[in-house]
């Protein structure tokens, strides 16, 4: 069965002598994994369009069930090379993806994340000062997938935040937890009052209006820091892309 | 004849790429009619190159000699290395007969994606050699897809303090390609067309 759609590549892994196989997040069907044939050669008919971030027209063929269906066409609609020729970026956005391709189940078309995904490529610009953009995708994408952490209330009492109080967030329970609630022992993580403030308000924002949003850059990081963690907590490991030092800096040896 | 023997034969060649059934059945049959000499040699060849290759622990190319043929020759330029992904590489660009320097092979490429961190590959081991002083140029022929211009830009970076040129392969050479699949007078044009990074 021939089957077409749009799609964006997140990963392309070599398999046997100068194949591919290629991982696309897709509008009509969500994660899914294709074999390329031949992609590596210098006159293959599929350039450059298999590189990551690559947002194209497909085509692939294969059965219902099939696990490694064949690509047979793709036309690129936006390259987004400029993303993945700047370190930066590159290594930034990879830790994006390594989210999705984790969180996501293959063939199970998740609009909200195909949309979230064209338009953080869409928007950022080569270089350092997205990284509110990818604070932003990363908390939307644990939403998403059922893993958002509990910010806004007490974990085991529901009890609201108070407004500005700050609070100690438990990694293995994604939460903050209340005062009265709290046990010893477990491993939490003090978030100061701006930057719980900070949190709560700025993922009230939309997507299109983050370039409006003036945060100072120590409260980013707090929350970047606590989301990371959570993330580390949930996947029982940190991201590999982490290793690469969200793209600050190269040089870390 | 027992049906055994060659069924053997024949498994063991599909093991190799690019190699299915109905090409592994002709393989086994033409190997059966060679002279025993001949089968001979290539059954010892491919134990030999399991035995006896190891790294250069110059440049990482696979050899059995260490240092291997390139880092011992005696009139190859030392001061200019070519940086690759991987051993075959480098007979890529010997059959191009462009180039008379030296090499580094990193053995694979960063992917962030993959958790291919730079310690996992010899950039340290390059930048070591850089150190030891004698090099004026280091050209990066990684491959002209992502992965090999994140590592070409890293080891650029990387380098800068030591003041030599460093250079990056550009014309000709298609992105998301590889280049061990490169006709030579591509490749050529590659080495040739190199710029400064
Ligand atoms: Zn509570
Ligand atoms: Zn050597």
């Amino acid at each position: 069965m021939l089957s077409r759609t749009e799609g964006i590549v997140l990963r392309s892994s070599v398999f046997g002598e100068a194949d591919l196989i290629v991982t696309y997040l897709t509008t009509d069907y969500g994660l899914v994994k294709v074999f390329a044939k031949s992609p590596r050669k210098m006159k293959s008919r599929f350039g450059s369009s298999l590189e990551p971030f690559t947002y194209s027209k497909i085509s692939f063929i294969g059965k219902e069930d099939a696990n490694l269906p064949r690509l047979t066409q793709s036309d690129i609609i936006t390259p987004f090379y400029a993303l993945r020729d700047d370190y930066n970026s590159f290594v930034s956005l990879c830790e994006i993806l390594e989210l999705l391709m984790h969180f996501l189940p293959e063939r199970d078309p998740n609009a909200g994340m195909f949309s979230l995904l064209h338009k953080l490529l869409s928007k950022i610009r080569p270089g350092e000062g997205n990284e509110l953009y990818y604070l932003y995708c990363k908390v939307r994408f644990l939403g998403l997938a059922g893993y958002l952490p509990k910010l806004d209330a007490c974990g085991r009492c529901s009890k609201q935040t108070l407004e500005g109080a700050g609070g100690r967030f438990y990694v293995s329970h994604g939460a903050l937890i209340c005062d009265a609630c709290k046990t010893d022992g477990a491993a939490a993580i003090t978030l100061s009052q701006s930057a719980l403030r900070f949190y709560l308000s700025f993922m009230k924002w939309n997507f299109s209006n983050i370039d409006r949003v003036k945060a100072p850059a120590p409260l980013v990081s707090e929350i970047a820091g606590l989301i990371d963690a959570h993330i580390k907590y949930i996947m029982s490991r940190p991201l590999k892309t982490a290793a690469f030092n969200g793209g600050k800096g190269p040089l870390k040896r | 004849m027992s049906q055994g023997i060659i069924d053997e034969l024949i498994n063991n060649l599909t093991k190799l790429p690019g190699i299915g059934r109905k090409t592994a059945q002709r393989l086994a049959f033409y190997i059966l009619s060679m002279p025993a000499e001949e089968a001979r040699a290539m059954a010892a060849a491919i134990i030999d190159v399991k035995e006896k290759a190891l790294f250069c622990s110059v440049c990482f190319n696979i050899t059995d000699s260490d240092p291997c043929d390139i880092c011992s020759s005696t009139t190859r330029d030392k001061g200019r290395v070519c940086v690759v992904e991987e051993p075959s590489n480098i007979l890529a660009v010997e059959r191009t007969r462009s180039f008379d320097g030296m090499y580094h092979v990193l053995l694979g490429a960063l992917s962030p994606i993959d958790g291919i961190t730079p310690d996992r590959l010899k950039i340290n081991e390059l930048v070591e050699r850089v150190k030891a002083g004698g090099i004026q140029e280091v050209i990066m022929a990684t491959n002209p897809n992502t992965k090999g211009e994140v590592t070409a830009r890293y080891i650029t970076e990387v380098l800068k303090p030591f003041g030599i040129t460093i250079s990056r392969i550009a014309y000709g050479l298609p992105i998301g390609s590889d280049i061990e699949f490169a006709d030579e007078v591509t490749l050529t044009k590659a080495l040739e067309g190199r710029r400064e990074v």
